[in-house]
């Protein structure tokens, strides 16, 4: 269902981009005169569309707590959100570009900026007195890239989802081991004496779970690991099908197949529980919410989760997230650019994180309380100077949708790495080329 | 007496056969609702487990202790109630948009005779195999610049047109071409001669469709309008793309409260299901009883 409803997500864009001339025209014409007042103050009725704050609860600690403190700062802006998720995001976003009715705050994915940014959609917060060196210091490099394209700076970061290798301790320590692993080799070690099987050869226990995870997001934690990356650095040519790319994919065909550490079809994305909740397997590539799920269902495993970083020739961490944005046609912009910079401000940005067990995008947050009690999300921040993000070409959103398939014929054994990697490469770049 | 014998005799193979086929049709129908039923029953056990509970594996089928607080707090991490009311406006909206205009379409491509019939039909044909994804954004824009709505003008510019209104809800999807063809196929089996009948009489088109032949498509209808209820009731990206007020919203964009990204909280999402098929299983308890009495009338015809 997923790679169905982001083909169908690419081709909504698709034909989005073509309309948004039509767009900007509507929106040129717009442009209202009653921005700053010339002392620091704002004015205008703002629309903000998000796909966080969701649920009477996440509405609750938007509408109630946190506008009105920023009503406070100022008082002459009003506030209507437009609540939607994360699968409907880019739909919502498209139909907004292609009738020229944008909102003025935009949230988005990482990955999803340089698109949007390219197309003219979002204006560049450079021109509204918000810089990268602004923010340098409150941001680490690569979560601030994820909001630039082009050298300018598009969107401020809120909130970071992270990938990384979690392990249950106590299995570990029955297996003989005291720590997480530190390589690859390691890895491969632990995770075949922790695969437990039945005298039929049922699984019981996977030693590394691989398929709980999104599979693209789960093969870029092996790609980073590699030392490999998704683009050439100009951005030009897809590079996941390099001999770095193509050994992070065998690597993971090998732990299926040769080590069978899991079977396919033991788990996947739309599972009920984290099989690390239960038994299911001794180590897998988790997120870092599964602390909210462990606090709900086994609290009593809260000192049996040890993250730990996936190292090969480098440590591989994977980080998507959430950004703010203001909208290229927007009639407040300087009102909106205060609302992008009240959203993400420590404080808003504390409460939005807490309330889906993610992580703060800004490293001053490191010392709050809600990341101290939380040792995945503080395992996260304080590796966040490793972590790699996904994207970098505007064509990203149609070309993610084609990867899963191909990491998919990899592990079921249809393609040889290097074909599927291949294959992929080659409608990546007829995508890139379009 | 001996003819009343013969007749027994005769007839008593028969009736084992006939009740050998009986109960394995019967086992065959008790499986096959056994397996229709197991997905039902699963998501009311599950609307009732506790987190604990939900993370077992393997998986427990009864619930060790019933958390009937997953509905309470369930219904309180949306506005439900709200929700509610919105699909079911829609959705009863839907449907009788869809068994007065569809029926009367239905009817004219099946027993009114003019020029370009066929090419008409073979338009709804065509729409058929339109998929949903590609008309989203025409049609949202459609709705967007309506003349004269919302702030728009003559030409559709200047406003929002039937965005946040109840018209971009009820109209785009009041009536589909499924709905058509089928009318088309339930009026293209009825007899030319009552037609012919009728206009005997003296009766009008319009008569003639409300009077003589829709009566006798009650199961079309039945059909039709559980059919339409029910895509209508399940609708989720239409609604949440056409409106950005939270008045306006219906119920599965409430039940996407409980689904995000990386978790899913399924107690909660099975209690919302729960309570989100009581109204289809409600009417097509209802509609049952139509379904029968239209199928016997066609028997008798």
């Amino acid at each position: 269902m997923t790679s169905w409803t982001r083909r169908g997500a690419a081709a909504l864009l698709a034909a989005a981009t073509t309309s948004l001339v039509l767009a900007a025209c509507g929106d040129d014409s717009e442009t209202s005169s009653e921005n700053g007042s010339g002392d620091g103050q704002v004015s205008g009725e703002l629309t903000v569309l998000t796909p966080i704050f969701e649920g009477a609860e996440g509405k609750a600690l938007l509408e109630e707590e946190l506008l009105p403190q920023f009503y406070e700062q100022y008082p002459d802006v009003t506030v209507t959100v437009d609540y939607t998720d994360y699968g409907s995001l880019n739909e919502k976003l498209t139909t907004a570009v292609a009738s020229g009715l944008v909102p003025d705050v935009m949230m988005m994915g990482v990955g999803w900026i340089e698109a949007f940014a390219e197309n003219g959609i979002l204006a560049d917060l450079g021109e509204l007195g918000i810089t990268v060196d602004d923010l340098s210091e409150d941001f680490t490099p690569e979560i601030l890239a994820g909001g630039v394209w082009q050298d300018d700076l598009y969107a401020i970061p809120i909130m970071l989802d992270t990938r990384f290798g979690i392990a249950r301790k106590d299995l570990l320590a029955e297996a003989g081991f005291d720590e997480p692993p530190s390589s690859l080799e390691e890895l491969r070690e632990y995770a075949i004496a922790l695969t437990e099987r039945d005298s039929g050869g049922q699984l019981q226990r996977a030693g590394f779970d691989m398929l709980s995870m999104d599979l693209r997001q789960m093969y870029e934690v092996f790609l980073f690991a590699h030392g490999g990356s998704l683009f050439s650095e100009d951005f030009t040519e897809p590079t996941f099908n390099s001999p770095e790319g193509v050994a992070a994919l065998q690597y993971l065909v090998d732990l299926m197949h040769e080590d069978r550490v899991e079977d396919i079809g033991f788990s996947s994305t739309d599972i009920d529980v984290h099989p690390l909740l239960n038994d299911r397997a001794a180590m897998a590539v988790g997120h870092n919410n599964l602390w909210i799920q462990l606090q709900e269902a086994a609290p009593e495993l809260a000192d049996q989760l040890v993250p730990f970083t996936i190292t090969g020739s480098e440590p591989g961490m994977f980080f998507g997230g959430t950004l703010a944005t203001v909208s290229a046609g927007s009639d407040h912009p300087e009102a909106a650019a205060a609302l992008v910079e009240f959203l993400t401000g420590p404080e808003a940005a504390l409460g939005a994180n807490e309330q889906r067990g993610n992580v703060p995008a800004r490293t001053e947050l490191l010392d709050s309380e809600y990341v101290q009690n939380n040792p995945l999300v503080q395992f996260a921040m304080e590796n966040l100077e490793i972590a790699q993000r996904e994207g970098g070409v505007p064509q990203w959103l149609e070309i993610r949708g084609d990867f899963t398939p191909a990491i998919e014929a990899a592990l079921l054994g249809e393609k040889t790495p290097q074909q599927a990697l291949d294959d992929l490469a080659g409608e990546a770049r007829e995508a890139m080329a379009r | 007496m001996s003819a009343a014998m013969t007749q027994t005799t005769a007839a008593s193979p028969v009736k084992r056969r006939f009740d050998g086929k009986r109960i394995a049709l019967t086992c065959v129908l008790a499986f096959g609702a056994f397996t229709m039923i197991v997905p039902f029953l699963w998501m009311i056990l599950t609307s009732v487990k506790g987190p604990g509970e939900l993370i077992e594996f393997p998986p427990t089928f009864w619930p060790k202790e019933w958390a009937w607080s997953n509905y309470a707090e369930a219904l309180d991490a949306a506005p439900f109630a709200t929700y509610f009311r919105n699909s079911f406006i829609i959705a009863t909206g839907h449907t009788i948009i869809t068994l007065i205009f569809g029926a009367m379409a239905g009817y004219a491509l099946a027993r009114i005779p003019f020029r370009g019939r066929e090419l008409v039909f073979l338009g709804f044909i065509a729409m058929l195999m339109i998929p949903t994804y590609t008309k989203i954004v025409p049609q949202f824009l459609i709705v967007k610049f309506m003349p004269l709505f919302g702030g728009n003008d003559i030409l559709g510019q200047g406003g929002s047109g039937w965005l946040n209104t109840w018209w971009a809800l009820l109209i785009p999807g009041g009536l589909s071409p499924f709905a058509i063809f089928l009318f088309r196929q339930f009026y293209l089996s009825l007899p030319r001669e009552l037609e012919e009948a009728a206009r005997i009489d003296g009766l009008g088109e319009f008569r003639i469709w409300g009077q003589v032949y829709t009566p006798l498509i009650k199961p079309a209808l039945a059909t039709v309008a559980l059919l339409t209820f029910q895509d209508s009731w399940n609708n989720f990206l239409w609604p949440l793309l056409v409106t950005t007020r939270d008045d306006l919203r219906v119920i599965q964009v409430g039940l996407a409260v409980f689904r995000q990204e990386e978790t899913t909280q399924w107690a909660y999402l099975m209690a919302g299901s729960t309570l989100a098929t009581i109204p289809m299983v409600l009417l097509f308890l209802v509609a049952q009883r139509y379904f029968i009495q239209g199928f016997t009338n066609a028997g008798i015809k």
